[in-house]
């Protein structure tokens, strides 16, 4: 068990300044070409982000034939925006605000109600953690030791859609707050109060051991 | 803070703590409180479990079919936006050079013509209504062209 390190940082870790860096520099070079209507850059890019987007998608709209459908209109929607695009402004943000308002459309026009926020109401759930404490660890951790994957995966699609979003995107997009922040376009206040319920749910929902329970 | 508040308060901000979203004064104060408690340091390797497992879910990936039909879609769509620019750049110089010779071929007009008016004894108010109607028709013909050869191009593009 490391006490000490920070659990997002010791991810950071693993990647090389150099690299990231190369990395950067190599995004945006690709999206100054693509600025100029280069199909190679498009194609750069597109390989890039791919799996990212194409996940993201996923999570939020959970059929694999919408995520298809979105994530060919997400970059539809690149190609003729990008010269709308503020250069000084981060890549990364923009694209995933692109496929988050497409997939949001998406969402609205098929179940409305879905998007209704927020979920859970606004106050921390006071009790739950004091409730967690005293449950028996058993079954929690014996259930987190199996399958956790399909268990936790299973779980979180049991989420509200922000709750699924935010949690995508700091996890498994290893997003900054502040760039979160952008993609939502919310203040970091309510991304951080976002995050900790919507972990708070899933906490939740793995505990009860079913995915029946849905407050969507 | 008696002890009791202090545990409370820290299991509170253990969810954040595992996202990596607590300022680093927070996170200090923390992790020197799970290094010395260990009913906190269990219930912080819970909240671990969870995002270690969030991290290392199986990643889904498109299949090489639709990333090979999206790219030849946004890349005709890019070549599409080209094309317009382009038609636009080459257009408006075009149009306004029109204009200019135009507007300055009315006083040559006059000029060129003005002995022959003069035999026909056609009027002031005669030419310029010939010239306007000549005018009109010439923009009219070259309009119709862009568009039946703007429609052509986009047909071109549909069938490849």
């Amino acid at each position: 068990m490391r006490l000490f390190a920070g659990p997002a940082r010791s991810i950071h870790m693993t990647g090389s300044i150099a690299s990231i860096w190369e990395g950067r520099l190599g995004v945006d070079a690709a999206v100054l070409q693509l600025r100029r209507g280069d199909p190679d850059a498009l194609a750069t890019l597109m390989a890039r982000y791919q799996n990212r987007i194409y996940r993201y998608l996923l999570r939020l709209v959970r059929e694999p034939a919408d995520a298809d459908d979105l994530f060919q209109q997400t970059w539809l929607r690149v190609a003729e925006k990008i010269r709308s695009f503020d250069t000084s402004r981060n890549f990364d943000a923009w694209l995933f605000t692109v496929a988050r308002n497409l997939a949001f459309d998406h969402l609205r026009r098929l179940r409305p109600s879905s998007l209704d926020e927020p979920v859970g109401g606004d106050s921390p759930n006071e009790t739950m953690v004091s409730r967690l404490a005293s449950a028996d660890p058993g079954p929690f951790d014996q259930m987190l030791a199996g399958e956790r994957a399909r268990l936790l995966a299973g779980a979180l699609e049991n989420l509200p859609v922000s709750y699924r979003e935010v949690l995508s995107l700091r996890f498994e997009e290893e997003m900054k707050l502040e760039e979160i922040a952008a993609v939502l376009a919310t203040p970091l206040s309510t991304v951080k109060s976002r995050l900790r319920r919507s972990l708070e749910q899933l906490r939740e929902i793995l505990e009860m051991g079913t995915a029946g329970e849905v407050r969507e | 803070m008696r002890r009791s508040d202090e545990h409370d308060e820290i299991r509170k901000q253990l969810a954040l703590y595992v996202a990596g979203a607590l300022e680093a004064e927070a996170e200090t104060s923390i992790a020197q409180h799970i290094a010395t408690c260990p009913s906190c340091a269990a219930e912080f390797e819970r909240w671990q479990l969870i995002s270690g497992g969030l991290r290392r879910l199986p990643t889904p990936q498109p299949s090489a079919v639709l990333f090979e039909r999206t790219h030849a879609m946004a890349s005709a769509r890019l070549a599409a936006q080209a094309e317009q620019r382009h038609n636009r750049m080459v257009l408006i110089p075009l149009i306004i050079f029109s204009w200019a010779v135009t507007v300055a071929g009315w006083p040559f007009f006059r000029f060129a013509t003005g002995g022959l008016l003069s035999v026909l004894d056609i009027q002031f108010r005669q030419v310029w209504i010939l010239f306007a109607v000549f005018s009109a028709i010439t923009w009219l013909a070259g309009g119709s062209a862009a568009v039946l050869l703007s429609a052509h191009h986009r047909d071109e593009r549909r069938l490849a």
